[in-house]
């Protein structure tokens, strides 16, 4: 069983964490305390820097490299926190949400002071209605404790939280639409450059950091970067949540060390696979990432090993599908997502989207040629990589995995004018 | 490219395009240089005058060293770039961007009146699939979407390259237009579910590259190949932008933008771009017509000359006769008509003035269009820009929207402006005044201690480092005020400009060729004694001292300012002969009415408010009676002898007009010595005490106004406003009355019966009343002021007819 003591998680299921002294009693605050008392911005960027944090949202960026790249030229700046969580497959902001509400307020208050920012937006998800609300009570109480607002712990350091909710977009998870729909705008991806950094919210220079980021802050400020970068592989450490679902014994969020095998997680967090299955495929990073399968279970959780299967730790959407799954349906139900919330700016993911989700459809209800077949297996090259955001290049690479490992099982669809795990035609074919 | 695309520097850059070396400005766009290096990259949401968005993909293109296929709109040159725009890659990005267009695209083609100049064809030809992949049904939208009085969307041919609502956002700045919904399930449509109403919505059916925006007075008209196409100029106002007549045939089927960057940077307006149908309306005159009792009969060309020759000759021997227009004529049709008053029937009383506009042009500090572009501050009073010069408007949009351009509006009543406006009330009468006291603070160096609003604005005019002032050169003592104070800041090193909006198209062409009582061609000094104004003549005619008019062009029963003195005067004068191309007002109270060209049909040229002189090609023959001004003029003069005084030629003419402003030395551009104006000054508005029905009437422009071709132009018929008058809701509770319920308002002149509106752009004792309305003439309560004041009491169309002094008491 694991062994990995749980640092973002530390307490929950336990403690009652929306409460203040609970909270404080789990070993929070003290980061925020130390921190406006006796650290500089400066000092806390370097630390953050030296601690290798990379973004959890799923780009993986350098924490402290993005904020370093705010201009510095007087103008205001806003700290945004992307709460958008709707990634497929990917729970562990909203478990954060509900869960640890002043730990993410203290690494916001944290991180907005690294960054001298004037406001702090956290942009929730609209469907997070109950973890909306606990953030709310847990602001007010942070508010009333004074960790929010002005003249901090007589620091003289003010700042506050502004809450905005969601309205149902996925896209709006993309930073440029998050600032767009706060800005009160149609939530669509903005042409880049510029960059948030540099003309972000408003236009002012802005920083979007990720839920599961800004919960990290204030560990790595107690407990020192040297022992953040420690966990893991060098170049991506730290404690990560990763949201295991699909046909596993015991699906949930689970925190473990960066770089902890695939199979290990399968295994010894989750309970592994349903009796008598066998594994069939796993995405690794939400809905947007290719399957890994089960010669990869060796494979460390951690950005750089992930890359190097062409796939990636993305969100941290550990969906495991096993032998009786069908990749067809599986693609088509990914695929009716991703053309569902394409905003529709660009014509690849606009027309491509539909498109394969109608091939897909067809395919699995037994109507499909090998024409189809062939449009599948040739489409990946106008419809990724040619979009503005990552939205249109999610559609295709679960798709194409499966497709690649599992060709006779959608040529099945085609031979049999139908789905071959479709009960009905198993009696048939019985 | 415009103004404010984001600065391309000087530094120049190495670029190679398709193994082209060239050397470009630093941050241009790969599109733009990729123009330069002579290849093409295929573009669809991308526009030059708006921000580059890199929607549509069409435009990838590979350059060296970047692994990702580049948007060739939205990617800034740097030095040693290498841009292939034609490789094995691009082809296929685009081939398969043009698939996934054409996925669910109908391909109507057929009968889609973009079909022969759209881009989606021409691309789709270029570097298209030949045949779709697609096996399934083609999803459907809505076909036939009636967006609003000018346009049909079909939502299927549409692409969602977003340039119809970029344009409604970044040009037009109204934000009307936008997309709904998402995915591929987007559509174009209003933002409150409402008809598009722009007066710039014909330009996104030019700038839409596919057939989804379509123009209703141009649908299943004609094809791209089947048109004819002339060069010519707007002069529906006085901004002149130019465009182009497509017709087939003979007959005119649509006009499309001519980019002049310096004039309208590639846009017209809706009145500009449909008002050509009502040539071909009944109501168009075809015929001359010659008073038999009261009707008018047609007759012949000949004919009409001949009773013109009798009835002239003798007025003209008597000193008692008046030639009124040239406002509304080409520039050697102006001179035709000075030439006609001064030589042929010997007399100096002439003008084209017909509105309250006293002058056309500034007396200094002349500006140009552009000037508005970077001015740090506009002062606009007396014009009103959007409905009067709404490409002019557009331009001054934009430079508040993206240039930090303030506009203060002066004014008696709160304009409508879709940009952020200072507005300060103030009543015409004390326009000047507050022009002097400006000019005495800024020269005193008062702006920084005063306080009040006269020290605000002259705080903001001494802190803005260039000053442009829009007037309609109505009131004579405001313009010399703020010469005085232009001159006062130009002292202060303040870069100062001035534009005169004219009140006809052709107003500061008409007063360069000497249509003025009292300077002749190139502003000289006509011989003899100055002749009577417009307000003069047709005292004198009401009085029974002028034996003729000669009207050309204009409409003075609708559009001069004292409407009952217009109508008693044309009545009165025992002989009117008028020019028109149809029975306008004026013109059904003439003796004889020579029907005339359009400025389709004819040729020449047209100065537009800047002093620039555009020459207009002809697009389309008249009929086979219709004359040009000029020739009608001509045809005249010869009946009465006088063949040798004007020519119909437009060359002639020209060469007459030029040679005169070479004598004069000056020409159009000129800023010029002052035309002499009828002594009249517009009264301080008074306010009324508040138990009175008695408004002070203050007549409002409309885009869609006016009695001419306009008001018999089928196209433009739906966008007309019904005559309405705007009071305010404090008056409005006081007078009882009620929002869309029908007035008499009762003035010196007569009545008019007008829709109620309740405003609060209507200052407490105002009614703001839409002017030159053939319906609800405004003019007929106005004096020669340009403000009137009027009863207001229910119309007699309410069964029980009782005015609200009744009703109240």
């Amino acid at each position: 069983m694991a062994t990995f003591e749980p640092v973002l998680t530390k307490g929950v299921g336990q403690l009652d964490l929306t409460d203040v002294a609970a909270y404080r009693k789990n070993g929070g605050f003290v980061a925020l305390e130390k921190a406006l008392k006796d650290m500089t911005p400066e000092s806390i960027i370097a630390e953050v820097t030296a601690s290798n944090l990379r973004g959890r949202g799923g780009a993986g960026f350098p924490t402290g490299k993005k904020w370093g790249f705010l201009p510095k030229d007087g103008r205001p700046r806003y700290l945004v926190c992307n709460c958008d969580e709707a990634e497929p497959g990917t729970f562990k902001d909203h478990m954060l949400l509900e869960q640890t509400p002043l730990q993410l307020i203290e690494g916001l208050i944290l991180s907005a002071y690294a960054i001298n920012a004037a406001h702090i937006v956290v942009y929730i998800r609209g469907e997070f209605l109950e973890g909306y609300r606990i953030f709310m009570r847990a602001l007010s109480a942070a508010r009333e404790a004074g960790y929010v607002g002005d003249n901090l712990l007589g620091s003289g350091y003010s700042a506050d939280i502004l809450v905005h909710r969601g309205a149902g977009a996925y896209i709006c998870g993309e930073e440029t639409a998050m600032l767009e729909s706060i800005e009160g705008k149609r939530g669509e991806p903005r042409l880049k450059p510029p960059f948030p950094a540099n003309a972000g919210l408003f236009g002012m220079p802005t920083v979007v950091n990720n839920v599961e980021t800004l919960c990290c802050i204030p560990h790595i400020l107690t407990r020192g970067a040297a022992w953040f970068a420690s966990i893991g592989p060098p170049k991506s450490p730290g404690p990560k949540i990763i949201s295991v679902s699909g046909q596993v014994q015991k699906p949930g969020n689970y925190e473990i060390p960066m770089g902890l095998p695939a199979g290990e997680l399968l295994q010894d967090y989750a309970g592994g696979l349903l009796p008598g299955r066998t594994l069939k495929a796993i995405q690794p990073g939400g809905g947007s990432s290719a399957a890994i399968f089960a010669e990869d279970l060796h494979t460390g959780i951690d950005y750089d090993s992930l890359a190097a299967k062409q796939t990636m730790l993305g969100s941290g959407g550990f969906v495991v599908m096993d032998d009786t799954t069908c990749m067809v349906r599986a693609s088509m139900t990914l695929v009716r997502f991703f053309e569902y919330e394409s905003c529709g700016q660009c014509t690849p993911c606009r027309e491509g989207g539909q498109w394969v989700h109608r091939i897909l459809r067809r395919l699995e209800a037994g109507e499909g040629s090998d024409a189809d077949l062939l449009v599948l297996n040739t489409i990946n090259d106008t419809l990724t990589g040619t979009n503005l955001c990552p939205l249109g290049d999610s559609i295709m690479p679960f798709l194409l995995s499966v497709l690649r490992r599992f060709p006779q099982e959608f040529a099945e669809h085609v031979t049999l004018a139908g789905c071959p795990f479709d009960p009905a035609r198993r009696m048939v074919a019985a | 490219m415009s103004a404010d695309r984001p600065a391309a520097s000087r530094r120049m850059v190495n670029v190679v395009i398709d193994g082209s070396a060239l050397s470009v400005p630093e941050g241009t766009l790969v599109v733009e240089a990729a123009k330069l290096a002579g290849t093409s990259v295929p573009v669809y949401c991308y526009h030059p005058k708006m921000d580059p968005v890199g929607l549509c993909r069409i435009c990838l293109v590979e350059i060296e060293k970047t692994p990702k296929l580049q948007i060739a709109c939205a990617t800034r040159v740097t030095e040693g770039m290498v841009v292939h725009t034609s490789s094995e890659r691009v082809a296929q990005a685009r081939n398969g961007v043009l698939e996934f267009l054409l996925l669910n695209h109908p391909l109507d083609c057929p009968i889609c009146d973009k079909g022969g100049e759209c881009d989606l064809q021409d691309f789709t030809m270029s570097y298209g699939p030949g045949l779709s992949r697609l096996t399934e049904p083609k999803l459907h939208k809505p076909k036939r979407v009636d967006l609003g009085p000018t346009i049909v969307l079909d939502e299927e041919r549409c692409i969602l390259c977003r340039r119809c609502t970029r344009f409604d956002d970044e040009i037009a700045q109204e934000r009307n237009l936008v997309v709904i919904d998402r995915g591929h399930r987007s559509l174009i449509g209003t933002s409150d579910g409402g008809p598009y109403r722009s007066y710039f919505s014909g330009n996104t059916t030019e700038i839409c590259p596919v057939g989804a925006l379509t123009s209703k007075a141009y649908r299943f008209r004609a094809r791209p190949w089947d048109l004819t196409h002339a060069d010519s100029v707007c002069a529906q106002c006085s901004v002149g932008c130019n465009f182009r007549i497509d017709s087939r045939f003979g007959r005119i089927m649509r006009t499309f933008t001519r980019e002049n960057l310096e004039i309208d940077d590639g846009w017209i307006c809706d009145r500009g771009r449909y008002t050509f149908n009502y040539l071909y309306e009944p109501t168009r005159l075809r015929r001359p017509l010659m008073r038999r009792g009261d009707d008018l009969a047609e007759c012949s060309l000949d004919d009409a000359a001949a009773l013109c020759a009798e009835k002239l000759g003798p007025a003209a021997r008597a000193g008692r006769v008046g030639v009124i227009g040239g406002g509304r004529l080409s520039d050697e049709e102006a001179f035709a008509l000075q030439a006609f008053a001064r030589q042929v029937l010997g007399t100096n009383n002439i003008d084209y003035r017909v509105h309250l506009q006293k002058f056309a042009s500034p007396a200094r500090f002349g500006a140009r269009l552009i000037d508005i572009d970077d001015a740090s501050l506009v002062l606009m009073f007396g014009a009103y820009t959007p409905e009067q010069a709404p490409i002019l408007d557009l331009r001054l949009r934009r430079a508040v929207a993206r240039h930090h351009t303030q506009l203060m509006y002066i004014g008696p009543y709160r304009p409508h402006l879709p940009v952020e406006a200072q507005y300060v009330e103030y009543t015409p009468g004390a326009i000047a005044d507050l022009m002097m006291q400006l000019a005495d603070t800024v020269h005193q160096g008062r702006t920084e201690s005063g306080d009040g609003f006269v020290a605000d604005i002259a705080r903001r005019l001494a802190q803005a480092e260039k000053i442009i002032a829009v007037h309609n050169g109505r009131d004579p003592a405001s313009v010399s005020a703020l010469d005085r104070l232009l001159e006062t800041l130009a002292g202060y090193n303040h870069r100062v400009g001035v534009l005169v909006v004219g009140s006809q198209g052709n107003a500061r062409g008409a007063e360069a060729a000497g249509c003025v009582p009292n300077l002749g061609p190139g502003y000289a000094p006509c011989s003899g004694e100055a002749g009577m104004t417009t307000g003069e003549m047709l005292k004198a005619a009401a009085d029974g001292a002028l034996d003729a008019l000669f009207i050309a062009g204009a409409n003075p029963a609708l559009t001069f300012a004292d409407g009952a003195l217009a109508r008693r005067a044309l009545e009165n004068v025992p002989f009117l002969a008028v020019a028109e191309q149809v029975l306008t007002e004026t013109a059904a109270l003439a003796d004889i009415v020579f029907p005339t060209a359009s400025f389709a049909e004819k040729r020449g040229h047209v100065t537009n408010l800047e002093g620039r002189r555009q020459a207009f090609g002809q697009a389309v023959e008249p009929p086979v009676d219709v004359l040009s001004d000029a020739e009608i003029i001509a045809l005249v003069a010869r009946a009465m002898g006088h063949a040798e005084s004007v020519s119909p030629q437009p060359a002639a003419l020209l060469a007459g007009l030029v040679r005169a402003e070479s004598a004069a030395e000056r020409s159009v551009g000129d800023l010029l010595p002052r035309a002499k104006v009828d002594a009249v000054q517009p009264a301080a508005v008074e306010k009324v005490d508040a138990t009175h029905r008695t408004f002070t009437i203050i007549p409002v422009p409309h885009l869609y106004s006016g009695g001419g071709a306009v008001a018999h132009d089928p196209g433009t018929a739906p966008m007309r406003p019904r005559p309405y008058a705007i009071v305010n809701p404090e008056d409005a509770a006081r007078v009882g009355v009620v929002p869309g319920e029908r007035l008499t308002l009762s003035g010196s002149g007569g009545s008019i019966d007008v829709e109620a509106r309740v405003g609060p752009q209507a200052p407490v004792g105002v009614a703001l009343v839409l002017a030159d309305m053939p319906e609800a003439p405004a003019n007929k309560l106005l004096d020669a002021s340009g403000f009137g004041t009027a009863t207001i009491s229910k119309a007699a169309s309410v069964p029980e007819q009782r005015s609200l002094e009744r009703v109240s008491a």
